[in-house]
């Protein structure tokens, strides 16, 4: 009898303290004296005390007609079920009676309780309660026994489809009441989430009617339930897409930020079904209810931030009125600030341009570090997007250089910008030569190296040697620059012989293996005999940067924009949620999930015409060729645009620091 | 403060005092037919107790707490949660049951030996009188061994709670001899 020893080993209680006091309470042979008692238990449960030991006398309380305290008891008990299973089924007879009561609230009541109360044995009582309130009269006991449902098919699926719930639950999405129906809807969305293979919701044009008829009648919770079961549904012509749009549009006026943005979510699936100006003239109408989200509460704005940066990813044109709206406020959380700031230079056009950077050098003079970093590299990417303003950019940063002395970042910015516009070297070289000084960034320090490389700097020859004698200690990008910088000014001027000939001689000293055998490499390069090939080969500018600004992969975009108002799209992953994604997830993760530039440094494919056809014998040369004139064996290009870095991380971490060509170094490797 | 004044005034003159009854039993005694013919007057529809019924009934200006438990073997472990300020068990016996009296012996003798019903009087209701070849109250009362109680006001009535016999004659009993206690 070792479950009666555990029972009298749960009673042998202390005879004094609060919790004696509490259990003399409970079983007092005064009612308003138990049902005071209850309440202190329950204050004491909501203030984080562990009252669990008081179980069996509160329980005993559930049987009254007082329905205050049989809800307080149902509290309880939804509370502690877990820490006491086995006493849960002193309950079930109240619970069943309970279902069967006059009042509509105390049914309710009961079934939502027994469905939270996750206890394996509970599972064996629910049969007839559940069957009852799935059939009650009463559309708020329907409505809770339906959600009921989902709970018991997470507990025991079995017993679940054995009593055939799920075909009543399918039942009661016909229900005359909209509520019902959302519950109804959401029960079997989540059903459908653990279980896809059941099929359990398929919203055929029936259904879709129903569920387009009772958006308009229920609350936001259940408006966004139909909505999200809308998303799912492929339209099958363009006039069903046109329908349902037409019924969600005007949920774009609902004040639940939520359900705007689920509303929206719906739009944009169908959006592509739609033909002609319908297609133009709804988009509009997605604009002021997404600019109407800013002004939520920051939590919320961040999300729809999120969103925003996402939706105007695929449809670039969308906000561009609207860029005012994602000015920076003073009073902006750090990751509103920053998350603006992307949508920002995203909506940048050359209609906007000017006004944007005025806004974004005002943030250059702000205090937070951080923000005024990323200030400054949306300069740089805004010159670089829209090239009329690339000369305004630069006035800009070198404005911000001297007055905040930001060096490091201005000369990372600066350099982005001679990538893609080397005309303006003349402008910009001596300010970074200037700031030498002052940088301790080690992409700047390779920015700096590269930029001595590239362009015709003076009096560099003490600096670099300064580099070369503590090699091993520098940092692997800057590294990489000083070696492709040495090289190439040596190709071209033929100065610098002994810094050539240092790096050689010491290269087996060199600790980092790419860079290693990248020295290797140029050393057989300049052991060719035919000069022009050796000048092609190493002179060639690196081809032109279009853009700076992170930008999605395709198949990733289109995952994103079905997953709009969950949490991948503000983590821009695609791992969050199970069931039925999980397929969508493994095809996704074969397209490899990152973030791509305009220009992908690891992108061979599309080399100019010199490629060797096949079956001809490779010339190494011709490769090599390729390969540096796609820009392979680039200095430390620019920040976002490690590919190869930020493959590892699923978010699109645009501030990645970019310190090796790890990639390439490898593929060379190869290649020998 | 008005609740304040009752609580004391109420609980001063015993007013709203209300006396716990237990009724337990092995399953299918008879225990919840039991309480509602006391309650409403009628035979209802039972099933298996899987918990506890409690009902208020007025009986001689006494508010008597009824608490009906379940007596499936799973549930009589957990009968001791309710022990605690009982004034009086009624233990319901199945008298054409005569494979389980032996068990049902057993059972009452462990609850009686709990501390907490040391001065809980006690109530046997030989029930279901009215199918022929029934124990009677007397032979009921040998099976249990009820002569062997010791400090303990007992008594056991022959009862039909399908005929309603027995049962007034037996709460009775019950209430005059708690009464001077809980008063
Ligand atoms: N013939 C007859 N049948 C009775 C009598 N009392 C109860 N019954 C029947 O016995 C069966 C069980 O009665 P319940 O009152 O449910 O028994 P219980 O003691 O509550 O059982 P549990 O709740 O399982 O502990 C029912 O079919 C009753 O109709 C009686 O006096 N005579
Ligand atoms: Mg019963």
């Amino acid at each position: 009898m070792s479950i009666e020893k555990r029972i009298k080993k749960m009673f042998a209680q202390p005879k004094k303290g609060e919790t004696y006091e509490l259990r003399a309470g409970l079983v007092s042979q005064y009612a308003n004296e138990r049902k005071d008692t209850i309440k202190q238990v329950i204050s004491a449960m909501t203030v984080g005390k562990d009252v669990s030991s008081l179980f069996p006398d509160v329980l005993k309380n559930i049987a009254t007609h007082d329905i205050k305290q049989k809800k307080l008891v149902y509290l309880y008990l939804m509370n502690y079920a877990k820490t006491n299973p086995e006493l849960c089924i002193l309950a079930v007879n109240t619970f069943v009676q309970d279902t069967q009561d006059p009042n509509p609230l105390v049914r309710a009541l009961a079934i939502r309780t027994m469905g939270c109360i996750r206890v394996d044995k509970m599972v064996d009582y629910m049969e007839i309660p559940l069957t009852k309130t799935l059939n009650d009269e009463n559309p708020y006991v329907r409505k809770t026994a339906a959600i009921c449902v989902a709970k018991l098919f997470d507990l025991n699926r079995q017993i679940c489809v054995e009593n055939g719930f799920l075909e009543k639950l399918q039942n009661l999405v016909e229900d005359s009441n909209p509520m019902v129906v959302a519950n109804a809807i959401s029960a079997l969305a989540e059903i459908h989430e653990t279980e896809p293979t059941l099929n359990v919701l398929t919203v055929d044009s029936v259904l879709l009617k129903k569920l387009l008829l009772a958006l308009n009648e229920c609350t936001e919770w259940g408006r966004i339930t139909i909505l999200t079961a809308l998303a799912d549904f492929e339209a099958s012509s363009s006039d069903e897409a046109s329908h349902i749009v037409e019924r969600v549009v005007p949920q774009l006026q609902h004040s639940n930020p939520s359900v705007v943005l689920s509303s929206i979510k719906v739009i944009i699936s169908n959006v592509e079904k739609l033909q002609g100006e319908e297609h133009e003239v709804v988009l509009k109408k997605l604009a002021a209810p997404l600019a109407s989200l800013v002004s939520t509460a920051p939590e919320v704005q961040y999300v729809a931030l999120r969103n925003i940066r996402i939706i105007v990813e695929k449809y670039p044109h969308l906000m561009t009125n609207y860029f005012k709206v994602f000015f920076v406020r003073y009073n902006d959380p750090l990751y509103l600030k920053l998350e603006k700031i992307e949508i920002i230079v995203r909506l940048a056009s050359s209609s906007n341009s000017n006004m944007i950077l005025n806004e974004l050098k005002e943030y250059g003079y702000e205090f937070d570090v951080e923000f005024v970093k990323r200030a400054v590299r949306a300069i740089g990417q805004v010159g670089i997007k829209i090239s009329k303003s690339a000369s305004k950019a630069v006035d800009i940063l070198i404005g911000l250089i001297n007055e905040r002395e930001l060096y490091n970042e201005v000369v990372i910015s600066l350099r982005d910008i001679l990538r893609a516009y080397p005309e303006h070297s003349a402008m910009i070289t001596p300010t970074i030569v200037q700031s030498f000084d002052k940088l301790v960034d080690p992409e700047a320090i390779a920015s700096f190296i590269w930029v001595m490389g590239e362009f015709e700097v003076v009096n560099y020859e003490s600096r670099l040697s300064e580099f070369v004698d503590q090699f091993n200690d520098l940092d692997i990008g800057v590294q990489n620059a000083l070696v492709y910088s040495i090289v190439k000014i040596n190709v071209k001027t033929g100065a610098l012989k002994d810094l050539l000939a240092k790096l050689f001689n010491n290269v087996d000293k060199v600790e980092n293996i790419e860079v290693r055998d990248q020295i290797y490499l140029y050393w057989r390069i300049l052991s060719l005999d035919d000069s022009s090939e050796l000048k092609k080969l190493v002179l060639t500018r690196l081809v032109k940067i279009e853009t700076t600004i992170p930008q999605f992969q395709p198949e990733l975009l289109e995952f994103l924009l079905r997953e709009l108002s969950t949490l991948n799209s503000v983590l821009f992953t695609t791992t969050v949620g199970k069931g039925s994604k999980q397929t969508q997830i493994t095809k996704i993760k074969d397209v490899k999930l990152n973030v791509i530039n305009d220009e992908n440094l690891l992108d061979f494919d599309d080399d100019d015409s010199e490629t060797s056809k096949p079956g001809e014998s490779v010339n190494i040369l011709d490769e090599l060729n390729d390969l540096f004139s796609s820009s392979s064996i680039s200095p430390p290009v620019n920040n976002s645009s490690s590919t190869a870095q930020i493959a590892q991380n699923s978010t699109p971490v645009s501030n990645n620091k970019n310190t090796s060509t790890g990639g390439v170094s490898q593929d060379l490797l190869d290649l020998f | 403060m008005g609740n304040v004044f009752s609580g004391i005034f109420g609980k001063l003159w015993g007013v709203n005092k209300e006396i716990r009854i237990l009724i337990l039993g092995l399953d299918g005694a008879g225990k919840t037919t039991i309480l509602y013919r006391l309650q409403i007057g009628e035979v209802i529809n039972t099933k298996p107790t899987i918990g506890f019924n409690v009902e208020t009934l007025s009986y001689k200006n006494l508010k008597l707490n009824v608490w009906d438990l379940g007596g499936q073997t799973s549930i009589r472990p957990y009968w001791r949660c309710y022990y605690a300020n009982t004034a009086a068990v009624i233990f319901v016996v199945d008298s054409t049951d005569k494979d389980r009296i032996d068990t049902a012996s057993k059972e009452l003798h462990t609850m009686l030996a709990e501390e907490e019903l040391s001065d809980a009087a006690l109530l046997v209701f030989a029930n279901k009188q009215d199918v022929a070849g029934a124990l009677t109250a007397a032979e009921v009362s040998k099976a249990l061994n009820l002569s062997d109680l010791k400090d303990r006001s007992w008594s056991i009535v022959a009862s039909s709670a399908i005929k309603g016999e027995g049962l007034t004659e037996g709460l009775d009993w019950l209430i005059d001899v708690i009464k001077d206690e809980q008063l």
